[in-house]
């Protein structure tokens, strides 16, 4: 997949919690390593998000910091040593509370963004 | 496979991370077509920058595992300590009992501290207190001295040149002691006498001490005599004797007469700038003629009474305040001094400049007083803190070895050896830390009640942060006395018990470091015992002391006609008329008079020059002085050695002569014929008439002084104080009232204050010593017991564990009292040891409380003989249970126990 930085010229970029949203997300089917993560984003948003994908591992190693995930090493499927990521039970009522909060987010801005009239004052 | 979390090496993780997503995204690239020679470069480009991001990964790795290693530790105590609690919970009794002795031990430990924090280490309560400097010998707080102008008290005259001269000061005030006061709130209330003080306007702001209620002094009350009829309570006194009513700020007190308008109340932490001797009142010097008639002590430069405090100028050292000070008063004295006093001030000045020191600690007669008294009562405590130790230690030793079963089947479960150790120190640190909260609670009341035992001083002994700071030491160093040879001891048995079949074991491990515990704590005793008995028999010697006087029989009074009015002519015959009337109260053998009296704190001196005398030094010339009425050698009980007494002829109009003491007669008159002799003293010449056996004036440990009587009735100059001393046929306390009343009956007016027997003054002077003795006493029977149930500990526990061996000589035909013998035996050898080991100690530490001692040598044989007999008695006592136990061992019992 192509990196074409048309987010960047809107304006738009994955910020933080979204990120970390993202990647409990893609911990929730199950432990992965850092790499299956980056892949899962890529492919479940159709776009490269990550603005270089070094930049995932800080959010995992930060999440890991907060005991939202744990990590142990284990093989992968190409049968190398890999680091693998497990949501823990915080990590799980993180996602679902973050996740309602996304929704009300885009919610309340989509509305805003397809407003037809200034406000009544 | 999957290898643990690895702490503490996250850069190989992070490496190890971030190369595996590179390959495997070189890998997907591979696979998607891309070139093998640029797979690897895209791959990189797609990740981003690298190092940044390592660096970053590594951060946050390196904060992760700091946070994992504490919440370690934290989560290993937060287990010990649980542990250690549960199972000192299963034990309540055992628990309880180890508690209360290290309670008692540290309890004891922080109230002596508290008394040496609060008197001899904390600051005054003010800002900034290492700025302060005190002029004067700080221990004067409540003197006076009439005559030649003194360096160590100054006058108010050498005040304020100090004050409007000095430029390494930025603030200077005096403070002087305000004698008795006579207080009467409101209308036909009772007369009190609060404690107060004389201060300088400026005394609330060099100190930085607001006012709690209501106003303190300004400069303005400096100025004029007589001007300002104001008056500051501390708070203690405002809650005390105003039940803390802000109404009475604005309303009036009558001080000796005088009403005084109360302006306001000082913070509640202040007590004045005297440590020991806490304020209740203060106020301004300028006020002191209007309270003290007849008393011109603002202008009088012969008048000593004032001790200065001053804050430095920035930049100021002390050294250089110093050197300014010290030529200040020197150039005043020596500025206004008459002709023949120059030459004796130089002379003091020389021999001693004016006192310049810190004034951090404020001003106190009582820390010199009590200095030796509570280093002393330190040293005790800390002995039994020491015996308290060991007998907790061995407490726990022996429930190690109780429990050595349960160690060892943790250590074969895995459980390390340190980690065991760390166990029982967490257990025993939660027992001090117990104990010394409760020791908390035994030092605040115990502190409280030792300064109500009659000292004198008066304390805001208090729990602050130093004296908190202590405990903790003392409750970690506890913690590490009592856990760390048990925790060894305990894992060490169950290793080897671990290593050995079991049932051999049964009746458990012997108690050697047991036993030298026991002989640590018998020593320890015995060293305080022998204290204790050294300075209860000082103390007895102090009580019974000769004092060269009939000391069970006197009885004195004393007599403010000054502020009666009383002067000159008609103060003789009040002498007179008084002396008479006390003499006709029935079971009064004598009257007479004195001015100064006897262990009451006064001294008056003078300067003499006998011809034929030439000093060698200038103390030589001093003498202690007193003027006495006619009889009064005999009335007292007292020696003539020669010549004759002070009698009714020698009055104002006969010949001046003197009596004097056997220290100034074999002084200045070597040869022995000091009778009839001149010297001359106070301006006027007199003969010697009689010499006498000295007597002690005021303290019992005091070397006598070279002492001048003059007659009382030539003498009256300047006398505002007089003593009716009247010697009784039996004991004098039940005359008392019968001769208050008489000497009450010819004037209302005349203050008749204070009647004592001697025996109790001289009690008084020697109060320090008897808390002291009471004190070590105490200590020691503490420590007594404390050793006495060790030994029984250990003696009991070795009878239990010997008993299939006894029961077994008994089998074969031993007499039971043998048995008892050998128990006794190891019990008296353990004794002895301690003994002779306490001893030793005590001999050798005798010297340390030599100030303490009086009328016994450093090495008193029957304070050793009877802690001997003491210790030896408790020994047998405590051995006796066991013993007799053992002699009824049952041979079958103990085959049982197998």
């Amino acid at each position: 997949m192509q990196y074409d930085g048309t987010m960047d010229e809107l304006g738009v970029s994955l910020t933080r919690g979204t990120l970390d949203l993202l990647i409990l997300k893609a911990l929730s089917w199950g432990p992965r390593h850092g790499y299956a993560v980056a892949e899962w984003i890529e492919r479940a948003t159709g776009q490269a998000l990550l603005v270089g994908e070094g930049t995932l591992y800080p959010a995992l190693h930060r999440l890991e910091r907060h005991r939202l995930v744990s990590s142990e090493w284990g093989l992968s499927e190409s049968n190398r040593h890999a680091k693998f990521y497990r949501l823990s039970a915080a990590g799980r009522q993180r996602l679902l509370t973050g996740t309602s909060a996304w929704q009300r987010f885009v919610g309340a801005a989509d509305r805003a963004l397809r407003a037809t009239a200034p406000l009544p004052s | 496979m999957r290898r643990p979390f690895r702490l503490g090496r996250p850069e190989r993780d992070v490496d190890d991370e971030l190369a595996f997503h590179i390959a495997e995204r070189e890998r997907a690239l591979i696979a998607a077509g891309e070139e093998p020679g640029r797979a690897r470069s895209r791959a990189l480009e797609r990740f981003g920058d690298l190092s940044r991001v390592r660096a970053e990964c590594l951060t946050i790795d390196r904060d992760r595992d700091r946070a994992r290693r504490w919440g370690a530790v934290a989560g290993s105590l937060r287990q010990d300590a649980g542990y250690g609690l549960r199972r000192l919970r299963r034990q309540p009794g055992f628990t309880l009992i180890v508690l209360l002795i290290i309670a008692i031990g540290i309890g004891t430990n922080t109230a002596i501290f508290s008394l040496i924090d609060a008197l001899l280490l904390r600051p005054l309560p003010v800002p900034h207190p290492e700025q302060l400097v005190a002029v004067g010998d700080p221990r004067q707080t409540a003197s006076l001295s009439l005559g030649l102008p003194q360096a160590s008290l100054l006058s108010y005259p050498v005040f304020a040149d100090l004050r409007d001269q000095t430029r390494t000061l930025r603030g200077v005030y005096a403070s002087g002691y305000a004698q008795r006061l006579d207080v009467v709130r409101g209308r036909g209330g009772d007369v009190t006498h609060p404690r107060g003080r004389f201060v300088s306007g400026s005394f609330f702001t060099v100190l930085g001490v607001p006012a709690f209620v209501g106003r303190t002094f300004t400069a303005a009350e400096d100025r004029t005599p007589g001007g300002d009829p104001v008056v500051v309570l501390s708070y203690g006194y405002w809650a005390r004797a105003f039940a803390a009513d802000r109404g009475v700020i604005g309303g009036t007190l009558s001080v000796n007469g005088v009403p005084l308008t109360i302006v306001g109340v000082a913070p509640p932490d202040f007590a004045g700038d005297v440590i020991g001797q806490a304020s209740d009142l203060w106020i301004p010097v300028m006020m002191q003629p209007s309270l003290m008639p007849h008393t011109p002590w603002l202008s009088d430069r012969s008048v000593s009474w004032l001790l200065v405090m001053g804050r430095l100028a920035p930049g100021v050292s002390l050294a250089a305040a110093r050197t300014e000070l010290t030529a200040l008063v020197a150039r005043s004295l020596l500025e206004h001094a008459t002709a023949t006093d120059h030459d004796a001030i130089e002379h003091a000045l020389r021999a001693h400049a004016t006192p310049v020191a810190s004034g951090a600690r404020g001003f106190s007669y009582y820390r010199d007083a009590y200095r030796t008294a509570l280093l002393t009562l330190m040293a005790a405590v800390g002995l039994v803190l020491l015996v308290v130790c060991a007998n907790v230690a061995n407490l726990l030793l022996a429930r190690a070895v109780a429990q050595v079963r349960e160690i060892s089947v943790r250590m074969a479960i895995g459980a390390g050896r340190w980690r065991l150790v760390q166990l029982a120190l967490t257990e025993s640190l939660l027992l001090a830390v117990g104990g010394a909260a409760l020791g908390l609670a035994v030092a605040v009341l115990g502190s409280r009640a030792l300064l109500r035992m009659g000292t004198g001083v008066t304390l805001a002994a208090g729990l602050d942060g130093r004296v908190l700071a202590f405990t903790a030491a003392l409750s970690l160093g506890t913690a590490i006395l009592v856990g760390t040879l048990p925790a060894f001891r305990g894992t060490r048995l169950a290793l080897a018990t671990a290593l050995r079949t079991q049932g051999r074991s049964v009746s458990g491990p012997s108690l050697v470091l047991g036993r030298y515990l026991v002989v640590a704590q018998v020593a320890l005793s015995m060293t305080l015992v022998v204290g204790a008995g050294m300075l209860a028999r000082s103390t007895i010697h102090l009580a019974h002391a000769d004092v060269g006087v009939a000391r069970d029989n006197l009885l004195i009074a004393t007599i403010d006609a000054q502020r009666a009015g009383y002067t000159g002519p008609r103060l003789l015959a009040l002498m007179r008329d008084l002396t008479g009337r006390a003499l006709a109260v029935p079971g009064v053998a004598a009257a007479t008079l004195s001015e100064d009296g006897l262990f009451n704190g006064r001294y008056a001196g003078t300067t003499v020059q006998i011809g034929g005398f030439s000093a060698r030094a200038d103390s030589d010339t001093t003498v202690a002085e007193d003027a006495v009425g006619p009889g009064y050698f005999h009335a007292v009980g007292a020696h003539i050695l020669r010549g004759r007494d002070i009698d009714a002829h020698d009055n104002e109009t006969a010949p001046r002569v003197a009596v004097v003491n056997a220290s100034f007669a074999h002084f200045f008159f070597p040869r022995g014929d000091a009778l009839g002799q001149h010297v001359l003293a106070d301006s006027a010449t007199w003969e010697i008439v009689g010499i006498v056996a000295d007597i002690r004036q005021n303290g019992i440990r005091d070397a006598p002084a070279r002492r001048l009587y003059v007659p009382i009735f030539q003498a009256t100059e300047g006398v505002s104080e007089f003593r009716v001393v009247v010697r009784a046929e039996g004991d004098p306390a039940r005359l008392t009232a019968a001769v208050q009343g008489a000497l009450s009956a010819p004037d209302p007016s005349v203050a008749v204050l204070d009647v004592e027997p001697l025996d109790s003054l001289i009690g008084s002077t020697i109060q320090g010593d008897r808390l002291v003795a009471t004190m070590v006493s105490l200590f020691g029977v503490l420590a007594l017991v404390l050793a006495a149930l060790g030994l029984y500990g250990v003696t009991a526990y070795t009878t239990v564990r010997r008993t299939a061996e006894f029961g077994l000589r008994l089998a074969l035909g031993a007499a039971p009292a043998a048995v008892a013998r050998m128990v006794l035996r190891e019990a008296a050898l353990l004794t002895g040891l301690g003994i002779a080991i306490g001893l030793t100690v005590a001999l050798a530490a005798a010297h340390l409380v030599e100030a303490q001692l009086y009328g016994i040598g450093l090495f008193d044989p029957p304070s050793v003989g009877l802690a001997i007999v003491v210790l030896g008695l408790s020994g047998t006592l405590a051995a006796c249970l066991p013993a007799s136990r053992a002699m009824r061992i049952a041979p079958l019992d103990a085959i049982h126990t197998e």
